[in-house]
């Protein structure tokens, strides 16, 4: 058994408080129901458990193994309800390919919400809303130079948070 | 100095990589990236987070939503349960000798026991068996009231290997609230301990969905012996 495997229900624990917000965070965002989120989360966490022995940090982290469980979780769920369609209340791709995807729009949303309200500010205001950076200065009252350097300081931050989510390009 | 030239430079870098900048200064950043390494590489890193942007809807940049409490207390007593189970079997199969090929046999008896012997503390469980079933195949469960809801230990046996397993409780509504999913493997233990936020009490059918096919089993409320007249329900 590798160190760091898996083992005790206090490993459990602790991997529950230090992944499941954003686990479930996910999955409401990906499954788009709250219920169908929670029943996820709960299935992922009682497979790592059941299958934690074979969890070796050496190999990947520990966030990594439980969203590839996860993965295979709403792969289960989406099979199912294709195939029951009597039970299905709401329907979910049973593809892997929107999963990815949404993974990966979920993981750069989630460190937008990492960064500091400024820097998030004028990225969405010069980026997303494509405005010209001095009508976002004036709005902000600062100088244009400014805006500039927060996007330019909001972008290293984003690169950090992602890195530290353990965001593989 | 070098580094308060590249400070100034470095600060055009994220307009640069998000494609913001007007074309002179563009031709102007890109002429200090010809001479400066580091800045260089600075820009190539922005231009890759630069690149994921898309990937991003900036109406989902508000709070995202937390799970709530009782999820991890759910979690945590179904490991428990399990992991109480696990130990029993360990038991039953050290004491018995049970090993290898033996080892479905060990699980179906050390099972069965398990069902009929109740619970540890005397809480009134609930035993359903459900008895109309497709020939050569088995399916059993344990119904045990907790402070989140129900522990649910689940026996199939003689159901395809593999076979997804979803287990539902019915409640006075008739809505079915999610107990957890399962899948069947031959040769191993074919048991599974589940748990649903939905009191013993207020059950009104345990229903297993296994592959195709739905077995219903409709709870007595407040009896703890098998008396119940399970059916299978035609699924589509």
């Amino acid at each position: 058994m590798p160190p760091g495997a898996l083992t005790d229900e206090r490993d459990v624990r602790e991997a529950y408080s230090a992944h499941a917000p954003e686990l479930y965070g996910f999955a409401v965002r990906s499954l788009g129901d709250s219920g169908l989120a929670e029943e996820a989360v709960q299935e992922t966490f009682l497979r790592a458990w059941r299958a934690g022995e074979r969890f070796d940090p050496q190999i990947g982290s520990l966030r990594t193994w439980l969203f590839a469980i996860l993965r295979n979780v709403v792969i289960d769920l989406g099979r199912a309800r294709a195939a029951r369609p009597g039970v299905a209340e709401k329907g979910i791709e049973p593809s892997v390919e929107p999963f990815d995807e949404a993974l990966l729009s979920w993981q750069i949303e989630e460190a937008m919400r990492r960064i500091g309200e400024q820097h998030r500010r004028v990225l969405v205001e010069t980026y997303y809303r494509g405005r010209p950076y001095a009508e976002v200065a004036e709005e902000l009252g600062v100088p244009e130079g400014t805006v500039k350097s927060r996007v330019y300081y909001g972008l290293r931050a984003l690169r950090v948070v992602l890195e530290e989510m353990g965001y593989e390009d | 100095m070098k580094t308060d030239e590249c400070r100034h430079w470095k600060e055009e870098l994220g307009a640069y990589a998000l494609g913001h900048l007007s074309r002179e200064d563009r031709t102007r950043v890109e002429a200090h990236l010809e001479g400066c390494a580091a800045c260089r590489a600075e820009a190539d890193s922005l231009i890759g987070v630069a690149r994921q942007l898309p990937h991003a809807d900036p109406a989902q940049f508000g709070p995202a939503p937390e799970p709530p409490p009782e999820l991890g207390k759910r979690i945590a007593a179904t490991i428990g349960s399990e992991r109480r189970a696990q130990r029993r079997r360990r038991q039953w199969r050290f004491g018995l000798g049970f090993g290898g090929a033996a080892a479905a046999a060990a699980a179906a008896a050390v099972l069965a026991i398990f069902v009929l012997g109740g619970g540890e503390g005397g809480e009134p469980e609930q035993h359903v068996a459900f008895n109309t079933l497709p020939k050569g195949v088995k399916i059993g469960a344990t119904l045990k009231p907790q402070a989140f809801g129900t522990e649910i230990h689940m026996y199939v046996k003689g159901i395809r290997s593999g076979t997804l397993c979803r287990v539902y409780m019915r409640g006075p509504d008739g809505r079915d609230v999610s107990a957890g999913t399962f899948r069947y493997r031959w040769g191993g233990d074919s048991d599974a301990t589940l748990a649903a936020a939905l009191d013993l009490s207020r059950a009104e059918a345990l229903v297993v969905h296994a592959g195709r096919r739905t077995f219903v089993a409709p709870l007595d409320r407040g009896a703890t012996t098998d008396r119940n007249s399970p059916q299978e329900e035609e699924s589509t």
